[in-house]
């Protein structure tokens, strides 16, 4: 079976399985509340803060975009170290099949949940807390989303590779869902930070799907854009490619010292 | 209450926490990240907001614990196929919570101080608490209070494995009622009765009367007053956690549901 067979098989097992452990609407539920109440976090304190550069919309938009991070990059970078920790690391890397192509088919359901958990929130974000989207272009919106999803499971897969070499891949998984609220310019400009972590902020592609999705809800079309979008893209094939280097890296370690039996 | 059990439950979690870094997470790292985003957001770093954030990010990162050691611990349990061993042995079940609760307390005590280090140095923020040792007696108390809400969240994740759902819808709302982020009065009208039934918003509201001099406390009653209202709930928190919890165990030990993962 190719890589293309393996994703698709392992997408439907992972999404079955999923769904027997969790009912859909619980899950939905889930996603639906999560995405809400982390907004209205950050709402409430860009009220109360009475900062003019740090506006509800402002935090609001910066929000839309992080929602992925918080659904997609988490869930997908801590897939392996998930697998690891219920012991089915060991028989999965038994089988045939590609250990990145495995991964990547799980991916698919949290991708999914990164769409879901974005359009709500933009939901949320015209319909609850008042923002006005009438001068949104939505086809940028959705490459946003789009783009952002793609390289943002590209740098998850890249992060949760890492946990078939160490005990675990969910404390990076953790961190890196976190930091994007400090350093990707989601809640407050990036020009607040010391330029070091600017410089940081830039490889991940949070900044760009923020920077965009702010430029988009203004109106600007795909060519206003194209520069994030466009680093966007590169960031993100560039971790897919890093995560199918590292995969192959550290399954073969993983292998030779017995590591993905390490919990 | 078995006390030697509660001290064996205290001991095992402290040698988790060592053990399984991913403790990390809720006690040191999401704590200094929030703190770190609540002050950038704020223009000023005046006194009153630097307190306000630190609250806000301990607050956060005693939640993260209480959720982290008193309820997902259960989820392991379960996973890892212990839940049986500890419903099966003549320990009772809220022994051991209540133990690994008593951890995540001393735990909170430690966050907060190093996010209060942390916000000295990296914001150079002026910090000063108008009288100390009521601050750290109401922190315990605060803390404890917060501990007993992951007892009756406890109880969610006996009955189910699907209980994890639960507290990830309910992290934000906790930290956002408990008015460690923003005063209660900045919150909806509709949400202040849910603060007025949460126990760490009237020990956040003695924390801050007992920091900033001469502040008017949002439900009146002081900051001794708030503190001891804290703690009658925290007390029926425990009552309705101990009532449950013998309930649920004898309904899970007979179904046999607590096998199922």
């Amino acid at each position: 079976m190719g890589c293309i067979g393996v994703v698709i098989s392992s997408a439907v097992t992972y999404t079955r399985n999923k769904f027997q452990m969790v009912p859909l609407w619980l899950w939905l539920l889930q996603i639906v509340c999560t995405s809400f109440f982390s907004m209205f976090f950050f709402v409430i304190l860009a009220d109360y803060v009475s900062n003019p550069e740090v506006t509800v919309r402002y935090v609001v938009i910066g929000n839309v975009v992080q929602s992925m991070a918080a659904t997609t990059l988490y869930a997908v970078s801590d897939l392996p170290g998930t697998e690891k920790h219920v012991g089915t690391l060991s028989p999965l890397m038994q089988t045939p099949a590609n250990l990145f192509c495995v991964f990547l088919g799980m991916s698919i359901l949290n991708i999914v949940a990164g769409l879901i958990s974005s359009t709500l929130s933009l939901g949320y974000a015209q319909f609850v807390f008042g923002i006005d989207l009438t001068m949104a272009n939505f086809l940028s919106v959705a490459v946003i989303v789009l783009l952002t999803v793609f390289s943002l499971t590209g740098f998850g897969m890249m992060i949760g590779s890492v946990g078939l070499r160490l005990r675990t891949s969910s404390i990076i998984a953790n961190i890196v869902s976190y930091i994007g609220l400090l350093i990707c310019g989601v809640n407050f400009p990036l020009s607040y930070l010391p330029e070091w972590v600017q410089a940081v902020a830039s490889a991940f592609p949070l900044t760009y799907g923020v920077d965009a999705m702010r430029g988009a809800v203004d109106g600007a079309n795909i060519l206003d854009i194209g520069g994030d979008l466009l680093t966007m893209t590169i960031l993100g094939l560039v971790y897919f490619i890093i995560s199918l280097v590292m995969f192959r890296m550290f399954e073969k370690l993983a292998r030779n010292n017995g590591s993905y039996e390490m919990f | 209450m078995n006390t030697k059990a509660v001290r064996a439950s205290f001991k095992q979690q402290l040698i988790q926490f060592t053990a399984d870094p991913q403790w990390i997470i809720p006690s040191i790292v999401a704590p200094f990240l929030f703190t770190a985003v609540m002050l950038m957001m704020y223009p000023e770093k005046s006194d009153g907001i630097v307190l306000q954030a630190i609250l806000g990010g301990g607050v956060l990162g005693m939640w993260g614990n209480t959720l982290f050691a008193s309820s997902f611990t259960l989820s392991y349990d379960r996973m890892n196929g212990t839940l049986d061993n500890i419903l099966m042995s003549p320990t009772q079940l809220f022994d051991v919570i209540v133990g690994r609760s008593l951890w995540n307390t001393f735990i909170g005590l430690l966050n907060m101080l190093l996010v209060y280090i942390f916000a000295k140095l990296v914001f150079s923020a002026p910090i000063t608490i108008a009288d100390p040792v009521a601050f750290v007696v109401i922190l315990t108390v605060t803390l404890l209070s917060l501990a007993s809400i992951g007892l009756l969240f406890a109880l969610a994740f006996v009955l189910s494995r699907r209980s994890y759902i639960l507290t990830s819808i309910l992290e934000y709302p906790i930290y956002v009622l408990s008015g460690a982020v923003v005063p209660i009065t900045m919150l909806p009208e509709w949400s202040q009765p849910i603060s007025m039934v949460l126990a760490p918003a009237w020990g956040v509201e003695a924390l801050r009367a007992s920091a900033i001099p001469g502040y008017e406390t949002v439900f009146g009653f002081g900051m001794v007053g708030n503190a001891l209202v804290c703690v009658g709930l925290m007390i029926v928190y425990i009552a309705l956690a101990w009532f449950f919890m013998k309930k649920i165990v004898k309904n899970v030990i007979e179904t046999g549901s607590f096998t199922r993962y």
